[in-house]
């Protein structure tokens, strides 16, 4: 401890010791569901599409909380710069990366990239099962479960296919392959930028820090 | 210093509380409008349609003002939290000027701070990485020079301040 006094003023320019609580709620309720329908749940059963449209949902928020939200959750506090990340890794490499009032620059790339990837999995996911709603397709199984097989009738090829192929499925499985990859990344990128800033960067995105305030 | 209820913990419950009711309604909206929109595609009923198209936009008018909501609550916050560290901070210029004005030394400045703080020999000890005895003769020293006998009469020189009291009254300097 250098300093008594000092330690309770903070400089302005930090990360927030806690982020907010639809961040958090959307963060960890995304990977939560990109690990379930990763890994767990099976593809096209009606707990995958309940898991995948509440992640739609979540993305959708998220989303227009990069409008609507406080500073650091908004897009113009982490704009998408390939170079300004790049700098900030050789920063990293030679102990001199500055600190970021949001996500830092390769931080930032992160998400974007995440986004798009898991609105590409979302959407080929919505042309696999012709956009029906879990509902829907609950009330569907219903129908056919019940002898009713009318509701068979306007998918073109069942099984799975939609008008576009085979194409969306597949699409389906290397994004979500991917999204995958890119969260070990995102893993790996906070461990590493913890270590370097000697900074906690976990807890921010649990219930904040520990440290004792006031 | 605790001070219960200015404990940032229960001020978060708040928007906590009102972010995960957003998140329901978002959930609510994108169900109903994804449900609303196949049976559109599928069999297109007029006055059906119509009066979901008017629950929808309800779903996400009150998604708009619940996220408007959440964001000046925060904001609400913040400002109170940077007030607090404000008034925080001018209370630990006026305690560091009356430690100077007593005449303490650095060492001794640091370790009444930390006593100030709620700290005990021990732990102060421990943060300052010196031995227990070494900070029990500055504090001693540091009440001596404040004309004082314990710690308690020791803050509660800084009481007055924070009551909105005369500053502390001018001590002898002892040193």
């Amino acid at each position: 401890m250098a300093d008594p006094w000092t330690s309770e003023r903070q400089a302005g320019i930090a990360p927030p010791d806690l982020w907010d609580p639809l961040v958090r709620i959307s963060h960890w309720g995304i990977a939560f569901i990109v690990v379930m329908n990763a890994l767990f749940t099976k593809g096209g059963s009606p707990l995958h599409l309940w898991l995948g449209w509440i992640g739609m949902a979540l993305l959708l928020l998220r989303l227009v909380w990069g409008v609507l939200g406080p500073v650091e959750a908004r897009f113009s506090a982490f704009p998408p710069s390939p170079r300004a990340a790049l700098s900030h890794l050789r920063g990293l490499v030679s102990g001199r990366a500055p600190q970021y009032r949001s996500h830092n620059p390769a931080g930032a790339l992160m998400v974007y990239a995440f986004w798009v990837t898991l609105a590409v999995v979302i959407g080929t996911g919505l042309l696999r099962t012709g956009g029906q709603t879990p509902m829907q397709a609950a009330r569907d199984a219903a129908a056919v479960a019940s002898g009713d097989w009318s509701v068979l009738v306007t998918e073109t090829d069942g099984g799975g296919e939609s008008r576009f192929g085979t194409l969306p499925g597949e699409v389906h499985t290397v994004a979500a392959n991917l999204l995958l990859i890119l969260a070990a990344l995102h893993v790996a990128g906070v461990a590493v930028e913890s270590r370097a800033m000697r900074r906690n960067l976990v807890a921010p995105m649990l219930t904040g820090s520990k440290r004792r305030r006031g | 210093m605790k001070v219960p209820f200015l404990k940032p913990g229960s001020q978060r419950r708040r928007p906590v509380a009102v972010a995960t009711f957003l998140v329901v309604q978002t959930l609510a909206a994108v169900f109903f409008v994804g449900d609303a929109l196949g049976e559109l595609l599928s069999d297109a009923d007029g006055t059906h349609s119509s009066f979901e198209m008017l629950v929808a936009v309800a779903l996400i008018t009150g998604m708009i003002f619940g996220g408007m909501e959440l964001r000046r609550t925060l904001e609400r916050m913040r400002t109170q939290e940077a007030a607090l560290a404000v008034a925080s901070g001018a209370l630990a210029d006026v305690i560091r000027a009356q430690f100077a004005n007593w005449g303490l030394t650095g060492a001794e400045q640091d370790v009444a701070f930390l006593g100030l703080k709620g700290l005990d020999v021990a732990e102060i000890a421990e943060i300052r990485g010196s031995a227990q005895g070494t900070v029990r003769a500055q504090l001693t020293k540091v009440y001596a020079k404040a004309g004082v006998s314990n710690r308690a009469q020791f803050a509660a020189l800084f009481v007055e301040d924070l009551l909105g009291a005369s500053l502390v009254e001018p001590v002898a300097k002892a040193g």
